[in-house]
């Protein structure tokens, strides 16, 4: 699996290439085009894997209950991905180790990561965010989205992060939901509600903008829905 | 139908040296290929043009200092039947690709002179900025000439330049979802300059028509010259109501500039059997392609995969797909409208 990103960093899609037999899952809806002899699946699970539970999971973690697979047939295949909002993606190696992914930043990964939603704890309830995250597993290709742009944040210690721009970290991470100001009160006020504290060593991959603040400022210039 | 010839000899007492790299820019060509332009004169640079295009390019090369010729080819395809089947019978892309062979590939890059068309030769003068984010074309409009553009897609514009509303293209219009009315932006006293911004975040492509046809989905029409003609085609109610888009393609055929938007950036492909596209982020394809809306896989996936209906180009061309989709922009910030209660 080949991947390349495009148009960075606004507009952002992502070209993979695939081989003979090679296979790639997405989240659903990220196709945007792909070449005519690609097989595509639908399925609750992982391919060749039954799990429902995984999948209902998932559904709760924002992410679709059904996931596609992509497979070209005679010959390789290739595949755009785009998402909804404008923004970044990035590719990361996966080598045997573990990535915690917020539910909606997931895109692409390479057949053979193990995906799960890891359950991280009631305390992600209070962050007001997804209260699961998507757990990849193993060794190959990830593809991630985001909305803006995406950096990265070396922590060796401490490091505080708003829990809506908080795009993937690595699993040596711990983090505990906590308030951005001294007191609840200036916390509040300050808009910054809830933040999540990292401890340990490893990377934070953020993004410059919040989905949920950006929506909330449509909200006035949207229409009233019915239900 | 004309030729024209550079003869080989040079006006001006120009040398050799001070033309060939006057004569690559104009081409775009690289140094060498463009003093073997020189070496091989006579040659035919470009091949096949009406007067006017002819005239263009003579002017030119005898700005740098190049001595020319235009030649009138003798042709069984006379430019009269070329330009009517071109439009006469858009259903039958063989029949318009058969008989010129300039339109055998019609938006390749030029690859030698012969197929090299400068901007500046056909068409209008322009630049675009802010790609791919946010493009914006700055177009000159040459004294006395008109450019259509999109409604309320004016951005800025001098004082040459004079305005006219038309309700042109026909009811039509009102169903691709474009405004009924188009602006006719004329260049009174001179030349005029006119800044267009589309509607959407994104990017902006030019196309030079050469009596070629190309379908744009419905909202990405942004400008033209008058040359071009913008009709409304009616899909079919199969193709059109599963498209998810409108039920009317604009078609755009003829000869001129002609430039259309994106939300999103460009993605240009080369269509040589057949590609899926996502029906929300199909922006324009050439004619010659024919295209079905059909499911992704099985009934699993038409229902749950959140592609939905796609849509299948098969033959020979170009499509353009845009990366963002207004449907699915649309469906996420459905969440946060305010409810009733």
């Amino acid at each position: 699996m080949q991947v390349e990103l495009i148009h960075r960093p606004g507009n952002t899609a992502a070209k993979i290439t695939l081989a003979e037999g090679e296979a790639c899952t997405t989240e659903s809806g990220a196709m945007i085009a792909m070449s005519g002899n690609m097989d595509i699946e639908t399925t609750t699970h992982q391919k060749g894997k039954r799990g429902l539970l995984k999948a209902v999971k998932r559904m709760f973690s924002g992410e679709s209950l059904f996931m596609n697979h992509f497979q070209p047939k005679d010959g390789s295949g290739e595949l755009w991905l785009g998402t909804a909002l404008a923004g970044d993606m990035m590719e990361y190696q996966l080598d045997n180790e573990n990535l915690i992914v917020q539910g909606s930043s997931f895109l692409a990964c390479e057949h053979g990561i193990d995906l799960d939603t890891g359950w991280q704890g009631f305390k992600t309830i209070l962050s007001g965010e997804s209260i699961f995250w998507v757990n990849l597993k193993g060794s190959g290709k990830v593809v991630l989205n985001s909305f803006g742009a995406i950096y990265p944040v070396e922590v060796d210690g401490e490091y505080i992060v708003d829990s809506g721009h908080i795009v993937a970290f690595n699993e040596s991470l711990n983090f505990t939901i906590t308030k951005a100001g001294k007191s609840w009160l200036h916390s509040y006020l300050g808009g910054e509600g809830l933040v999540c504290k990292f401890h340990g060593k490893g990377t934070v991959w953020c993004q410059s903008h919040n989905p949920g603040s950006f929506g909330s400022s449509l909200t006035p210039s949207l229409r009233v829905r019915s239900a | 139908m004309f030729n024209i010839i550079v003869t080989g000899n040079l006006l001006n007492q120009q040398t050799a040296e001070q033309v060939i790299p006057a004569l690559a820019k104009l081409f775009k060509l690289s140094t060498e290929k463009a003093a073997g332009v020189l070496e091989k004169a006579p040659m035919a640079v470009k091949k096949k043009v009406p007067m006017e295009v002819a005239e263009k390019y003579q002017a030119a090369l005898q700005s740098i200092g190049l001595e020319t010729a235009i030649e009138a080819v003798v042709n069984t395809e006379s430019p009269v039947t070329e330009t009517e089947s071109a439009s006469s019978e858009p259903s039958e892309p063989e029949a318009e690709s058969a008989s010129t062979p300039s339109s055998k590939q019609p938006f390749s890059e030029p690859k030698d002179i012969n197929q090299s068309t400068p901007e500046h030769f056909q068409g209008l003068e322009f630049k675009l900025d802010g790609q791919p984010d946010y493009g914006f074309a700055t177009v000159q409009i040459p004294a006395g000439e008109t450019l259509k553009v999109e409604a309320s897609a004016m951005a800025t514009m001098d004082t040459n330049i004079l305005m006219k509303t038309k309700a042109k293209g026909g009811i039509g219009r009102m169903f691709t979802g474009e405004s009924l009315f188009i602006n006719e932006f004329t260049a009174e006293n001179g030349q005029g300059e006119i800044g267009i911004a589309p509607g959407a975040p994104g990017d902006i492509k030019h196309v030079y028509l050469d009596n070629q046809t190309i379908y744009l989905q419905n909202s990405a029409f942004v400008a033209s010259t008058m040359g071009v003609a913008t009709e409304t085609k009616w899909q079919g109610l199969t193709k059109g109501f599963f498209s998810g888009e409108s039920l009317f393609l604009i078609r755009c055929s003829g000869q001129g500039d002609l430039w259309f938007n994106t939300y999103g950036a460009i993605i240009e492909i080369d269509v040589e059997q057949n590609y899926v596209v996502d029906t929300g982020n199909i922006v324009a394809f050439t004619d010659g392609l024919d295209y079905n809306i059909t499911k992704v896989g099985g009934y699993k996936s038409l229902f749950f995969s959140g592609e939905g209906f796609v849509c299948r180009f098969s033959g020979k061309g170009k499509v353009w797909i845009q990366t963002r989709s207004v449907p699915a922009f649309t469906s996420w910030a459905h969440w946060y409208r305010p409810s009733k209660n």
